[in-house]
């Protein structure tokens, strides 16, 4: 049978990358305005384009442009491919991510052009999850086009075609570009067809080419469309002609196609893009997760106490969270000016999810029961001030975000004497010293009990600044400051080296010791000059520096509640502080760092070595997790690490973080990569004199937590302590009413502690029905109770290992469940 | 994952009807209206929407009844099993009609008035066994015709002493080789833990016979002497249905019958060779209820489902009851080595009396490159290497049979298996349709059978690994039923598996003492979410327990949403779907 290649007109645009989004706007523009104008010429000639923002920058600056492009995609000569709002990077944003990127685009798509996108196609992206065949599939997509890693990188995966398969059973049709996506002039398009030609032959199958001047917009020009015309009349044994993703991949599934099958991730190719430019981390997991938790605030609000659904303004604050996970962006190699732009559109989405989230706390917590006989009698200011009250004790609402329960310290800005819960039962708190310098110097932390989507309800009693206060209840928290330093509250017990400031020692309560060396959370410093900024080529950050120089070492809080021990550490320049927090009932390790990082050219990591054999680690991935040899290749993650291994039994440490996406892990030693200070977009290392900046310079502040544990990795409480860590429960001082609401309610509940529930909103049509969206995270198929009663909903549901599932909640309380989609396409 | 899983007694759930002015229910039902339950703080999904419920009552045991527009919930929290704190009862399994006035109580039963009538619902402790037991006895009683097990209509609906004597089904021959399939394994537990002579062995025995001889008569009731194997056969005083090729044997030929089918394949009144003779041993299954040779009309046109269920009977005889029946086990070998034999002479294929190959059974590899046998070809290419290895096993002779596996082996027949899950997702992305869309059910049970044997048999590792990993293609559609009959076999061929025991024990401990087909449709749940897939096919979020989803063949989808397989009440079908489940499982040391 003749084979074909398939001519791919594409452009690559990047919207952002060494030049600001502005001008990348005008990129898009010009580029539309080009495909149509070439389309207009060539009536063979077919134009594909991703990315629902760029369509939507020409539907608002250039009407007729697009109203142009809409006929043409109706006409199939132009074809719309990712539903996604852009082309993400891959491996970073989380699995609500890319169900929010797959929700606002494919219903822009449906909205504007009778039809959404059937192929992924992130051509550009340097890596991809192994659960992308399931986002892909559920963000209404059959099939897929990736290019890196390239057949140099990773020689493993199948090329070009092959059946890539994710753990829930999700599979797609996948092709990966052998020969790059921008081919353009008569000489690198001949190598191409030739190059092609001979892949056909190979692999059997239709192949595709792609072809048109990219990266900086600009699209098939004139003369390549004329000289591949003139090679398409040429006789062959491969045919050539114009095409699409879409119509290559259906000719492939209707004519019968076998392809190898790969059930991993595909991955490295630009390692040093997930520790590039903490800023841009940061601020992407600070948004995705304040947003998720705020609308499902204010879907409870809306619900309960007729407040207005905010979906449109969370789908505006959300779609600029979608554009920042652009890869150029969230990889950090863009330059210095972009992330000004970056850090102003996540501090608008924030700035949406804070007023909704405040505004549903303030909502909930106005309506609860919090008389008390008399309070209102008070008259002088020092009586009414809301947490000088001497005669009664002052309200606070913990709301958790989580669809589990939690018990965790939490803090408010003001010391206590006592705190009660709501059934006056003594709790345990700590005065500890605030941010401030004005007003009282202490602020209270307190354990809280507050149950999935719910709050609890709490009472602190004032005292003033000095007062040496503590709980009259026991506590197993204690410290010692002797030859080393020692805390510990029952579960761990934690030594800390005075010589070196590391971690000794860390023991559970049955006596397993976790510490496997010398330099446990040892500031350690690496040489970042050979990689350029995606590090391209290089897949280890390995040559050390040194260790930090431990600059002081003290125990600074010792209370009832926790411990604190500072350490401060510095390096050339540099300085980095971290408090270790051990908390009553914890059984991991809190760390505040600070750092001001001015090394250019270093890497910044703090190792968790630990002793034993058989290591393996474990990281998660959006929506799931993946195990990977201990071979110190630098590895992209999300909120949690984890490394196994045998010594006289299974142990291991999980380690948490609040904002960081690249770990490590040599052998026995797992490592976070917490500071990487490039160049800005140095690209392959090109380094003119000149005063650069640099990604990481200046003031770094980011949190980690070290979770040790017997057995192997517990994937479910992993994913747990991860959301917790980053979607803390949030305590609110309140007034004195009559409420109708009683002092503790949970909104939700789920009755596998492998189910988490990470979207509570309204569905984007309007209709007032609701949408629930959960994962499994453990890795195996399990049953699942969801019980809503604001939703009038309880149900049941099946769940392969690691799927995703979205529920949409009728206003009767009946369910369907559907996509990502929301069923609107279905529904239309 | 802890084996053997022990199946502790369940409550199983027995409506008896009444019309509206019935005697025998208590006066209050008609005359004292029930209070609506508070379930305004119970922590389960209910069935119903709450506000539905409009009338409940409390039965001894503490449970709390209540009715709604869509049937009656029981719930009881003190339930041991979590399963059983919620349980729905609808049209029509257990009620008339779902629209529910009135419920009362009486001892640990309710009666319930609905808008068409009055039942009485109890709730029976029973063991796993006594489940076995009850719908063992309601198969031979009603189902059976001349040995053959598949299933029986009913003259009234819902009245099972209405059966009628007659009629057929397309599957007699698969249907009833997977009942004798759960006999001799039954046989081969009793046997072990009483003894080949106790009685309950012998009963055992005398079933699983019977339908192996009903099944093996079969193979030559056609009397063509070529291995061909029929679909099924009637007698001279049995209707004659408009559905598939029917050949009527007359002085040792066999004339093409008019129907539908035939018609358009222009072979009414073909005839062709019937002169072989019929064992004897197998005629008497005819022979004794006073029919002749020229009294038999013979199904033909018979598919591959037939071929490999009823390769399964014969393999797991050899196996398991070789020595019990001599005679018998002759007769299964020679019927075996018969088949293989026709199909290996009609190159992959069984050819039906127009030389032609049958709709169904093409295991040739030119059909695998056609559009249809191209997804085909994951499954079939595995019937075929089963069958191979299966009269082999049986045999202890190679020659011709490994010739052929070598054969086909070369051909690639083994690494098709492993590429069902991609090719299928393949078809089903050419026609939009997702993977779940455009499933075959019966496959379920054809892999199942393939790969079971295959896994079983295969001494050479690398082979069996392929197969290994060719089985477990087929789980991601497969596993979510949690049905034994599919996943026992899959865990004796594959060890080391995991499954989960307790959603898979549910199969047992819920399903209902009766085979009489009904209707459930699970619109209106309130507890199930209604899936949606791309072409619009809808299936429940999870499979609901047995007694409280539709009941047919157990080759339909179990997550149906709207009941489209149940034509109702009007027939009975075999207790295979737990019998054969029930008694693996015992035999393997899965369950206890």
């Amino acid at each position: 049978m003749k084979r074909n290649i398939h001519l791919i007109g594409n452009a690559h645009l990047d919207p952002i990358w060494l030049w600001r989004w502005q001008e990348g706007c005008g990129e898009v523009l010009q580029t539309f305005r080009s495909a149509v104008d070439r389309l207009n010429e060539y009536d063979d000639f077919i134009f594909t384009c991703s990315s629902a923002a760029y369509y939507k920058w020409v539907e608002d600056t250039d009407p007729a442009l697009f109203a142009q492009i809409k006929e043409l995609v109706k006409a199939g000569r132009w074809v719309p491919v990712n539903g996604w709002w852009i082309q993400p990077d891959c491996n970073m944003p989380s699995g609500e991510s890319f169900a929010r990127q797959a929700l606002y685009s494919q219903l822009y798509y449906y909205e504007k052009f009778g039809r959404i996108c059937k192929t992924g196609y992130n051509v550009d992206s340097f890596g991809h999850s192994r659960m992308l065949p399931q986002l892909i599939r559920k963000s209404g997509m059959k099939y897929y086009v990736m290019m890196r890693p390239d057949l140099t990188e990773n020689p493993s995966v199948p090329s070009p075609l092959f059946w890539w398969h994710s753990p829930d059973g999700s599979n797609v049709l996948t092709y990966r570009i052998p020969n790059g996506y921008a081919r353009d002039g008569v000489k690198s398009i001949d190598e191409a067809v030739e190059f092609m030609e001979d892949t056909a032959l190979k692999c059997g199958s239709d192949v595709m080419l792609f072809y048109g001047v990219g990266n900086h917009g600009g699209g098939p020009t004139k003369g390549d469309i004329e000289h591949l015309i003139s090679l398409k009349e040429k006789d062959g044994d491969t045919g050539i002609k114009f095409s699409s993703p879409d119509e290559y991949f259906e000719t492939l599934v209707r004519s019968g196609i076998d392809a190898p099958v790969w059930e991993d991730d595909l991955q490295h190719h630009a390692s040093g893009c997930y520790s590039a430019t903490s800023l841009v981390k940061g601020l992407n997991r600070k948004a995705e997760a304040w947003l998720q938790s705020a609308e499902k605030w204010n879907t409870v609000v809306s619900k309960l106490f007729d407040r207005p659904a905010r979906t449109a303004e969370f789908a505006d604050a959300w779609r600029k969270v979608c554009f920042n996970q652009f890869h150029d962006i969230l990889c950090g190699c863009s330059i210095m000016e972009a992330y000004d732009d970056v850090r102003d559109s996540e501090g608008y989405a924030m700035t949406v999810a804070a007023e909704a989230e405040n505004n549903a706390f303030l909502t909930i917590a106005g309506r609860i029961d919090t008389w008390l006989d008399g309070v209102s009698d008070t008259v002088t200011c020092r009586e009414r001030h809301h947490f000088h009250n001497e005669k009664y004790p002052r309200p606070v609402v913990v709301f958790n975000h989580n669809s589990f329960d939690a018990e965790v310290p939490v803090r408010t800005y003001h010391p206590s004497s006592k705190v009660v819960n709501s059934k006056n039962e003594e709790v345990l708190f700590q005065n500890v010293r605030s941010s401030r310098s004005n007003d009282s110097h202490k602020d209270t932390v307190f354990i809280a009990k507050v149950p999935a989507l719910g709050y609890s309800l709490y009472w602190l009693y004032w005292c003033t600044d000095d007062s040496a206060d503590e709980p009259t209840i026991d506590s197993d928290v204690f410290a010692s400051d002797g030859g080393e330093i020692t805390i510990g509250n029952g579960k761990l017990t934690v030594k800390f080296s005075k010589s070196n400031g590391a971690v000794s020692s860390i023991k559970s309560a049955d006596g397993r010791e976790f510490s496997g060396a010398d330099n446990f959370c040892l500031p350690t410093v690496y040489n970042n000059e050979k990689p350029d900024t995606w590090a391209h080529g290089i897949f280890k950050f390995d040559e050390k520096l040194g260790d930090m120089n431990l600059k002081s070492i003290e125990l600074v809080e010792s209370g009832k509640l926790r411990s604190v021990v500072r350490t401060k550490h510095t390096y050339g320049n540099s300085i980095i502080t971290q408090d270790f927090i051990l908390s009553a009932g914890m059984d991991y390790i809190r760390v505040k760092a600070k750092a001001i990082w001015q090394e250019p050219l270093t890497i910044l990591k703090i190792p968790f070595p630990v002793k034993g054999t058989d290591c393996i680690s474990t990281y998660e991935v959006p929506a799931g997790f993946i195990k990977r040899p201990c071979n110190g290749e630098e590895e992209p993650a999300l909120k949690w690490a984890d490394i196994s291994l045998d010594d006289n039994g299974r142990y291991g440490v999980t380690v948490l973080t609040d904002s960081k996406y690249s770990y490590s892990c040599p052998e026995n030693e797992l490592r976070l990569t917490a500071i990487r200070n490039s160049i800005f977009a140095d690209h392959y290392s090109n380094r003119p004199p000149a005063d650069f900046n640099y990604c990481d310079e200046g003031v770094q502040r980011f949190e980690y937590a070290v979770c040790p544990h017997t057995g192997d990795v517990d994937v479910c409480r992993a994913v747990r302590l991860g959301e917790l860590f980053l979607n803390r429960p949030v305590a609110v001082p309140c007034g004195y009413q009559k409420g109708s609401l009683p002092p503790g309610m949970s909104f939700i509940t789920v009755d596998v502690p492998d189910v988490l529930v990470t979207a509570v909103k309204f569905c984007e049509d309007g209709s007032g029905d609701a949408v629930i969206r959960a994962r499994e995270t453990s890795g195996k198929a399990v049953r699942a109770m969801i019980k809503c009663d604001m939703l009038e909903a309880a149900f049941y549901s099946d769940y392969y290992p690691l799927e995703i599932k979205t529920f949409r909640v009728d206003k009767d309380g009946y369910v369907t469940e559907t996509d990502f989609l929301e069923d609107i396409p279905a529904n239309a | 994952m802890k084996l053997p899983y022990i199946l502790s007694p369940h409550l199983s759930r027995k409506s008896t009807f009444f019309p509206l002015d019935c005697k025998e229910a208590p006066e209050a039902l008609f005359t004292t209206h029930a209070a609506a339950p508070d379930f305004k703080d119970f922590p389960l999904p209910l069935p119903s929407k709450k506000s539905d419920y409009t009338c409940s009552t409390v039965t001894d045991d503490g449970a709390v009844w209540t009715g709604a527009s869509n049937g009656v919930t029981r719930a009881c929290l003190s339930e041991k099993n979590k399963l059983d704190r919620v349980m729905f009862f609808s049209f029509e399994r257990d009620l008339p009609d779902n629209d529910v006035r009135n419920i009362c109580s009486d001892g640990n039963s309710v009666w319930v008035l609905t808008a068409k009538g009055v039942t009485h619902i109890e709730l029976i402790m029973l063991t796993a066994e006594e489940r076995a037991d009850i719908l063992l006895e309601e198969t031979l009683r009603i189902v059976d015709r001349r040995g053959m097990v598949s299933q029986k209509h009913l003259a009234e609906r819902g009245d099972l002493d209405s059966f009628l004597p007659h009629g057929h089904s397309d599957n007699d021959g698969g249907f009833t080789a997977v009942f004798a399939s759960g006999e001799i394994f039954r046989y081969a537990v009793l046997k072990k833990e009483k003894g080949a002579d106790h009685p309950d062995t012998l009963s055992a025995k005398e079933v699983a016979v019977r339908a192996v001889e009903a099944v093996l008569l079969l193979m030559y009731i056609h009397g063509r002497g070529d291995g061909f194997v029929a679909r099924t056969y009637l007698c001279a005083d049995e209707p004659v249905p408009d559905d598939g090729l029917f050949f009527r044997k007359q002085g040792g030929r066999a004339t093409c019958l008019e129907t539908s089918d035939s018609k358009a394949r222009g072979i009414v009144g073909l005839t062709v060779d019937a002169s072989s003779p019929v064992p004897e041993r197998l005629a008497k299954l005819y022979k004794d209820l006073g029919y002749t040779d020229d009294d038999i009309i013979y199904k033909a046109d018979t598919s591959s489902d037939e071929i490999t269920l009823e390769f399964v009977m014969m393999w797991l005889w050899c196996r398991l009851m070789r020595d019990a029946d001599p005679e018998l086990t002759s007769l299964v070998i020679e019927s075996a080595k018969n088949i293989v034999n026709h199909i290996i002479d009609n190159r992959f294929r069984l050819t039906d009396a127009t030389g032609e190959s049958t709709t169904w059974a093409r295991w040739y590899p030119e059909y695998f490159v056609t559009e249809d046998g191209w997804d085909d070809a994951c499954l079939n290419s595995a019937q075929m290497l089963m069958y191979l290895n299966a009269v082999m096993d049986m045999t202890g002779e190679e020659g011709r049979w490994q010739e052929t596996k070598d054969y086909l082996l070369s051909l690639g027949y083994a690494d098709l298996g492993p590429k069902h899950f991609d090719r299928h997702t393949a078809v089903c992305d050419a026609g939009d349709e997702d993977f779940i869309e455009n499933i075959m059910y019966g496959d379920h049970m054809l892999a199942t059978a393939a790969f079971y044997i295959l896994c079983r048999t295969e001494k050479d590792e690398n082979l069996l690994s392929t197969y290994r990993k060719a089985f477990s293609t087929w789980r991601f559609s497969i596993a979510r039923e949690f049905n034994p009959t599919y996943d026992f076999p899959y865990l004796a061929a594959c060890p080391g598996e995991e499954l989960d025991m307790e959603r898979i024990a549910v199969y047992f401990e819920r399903s209902n003492i009766s085979r009489l087909a009904s209707e459930v449709s699970l619109v209106g749940r309130h507890d199930v979410p209604v899936k949606k897939y791309r072409a619009g096919y809808k299936e429940s979020g999870y499979v609901l327990p047995p007694d409280e989803r539709f009941i047919s063949k157990v080759d339909r989808n179990p997550l149906q949403y709207k009941n489209e397989d149940s034509s109702g009440a009007m027939c009975v079908e075999s207790c295979y779907y737990y019998t054969l489940a029930y008694w693996m499982g015992r035999f393997y040391g899965f369950i206890e």
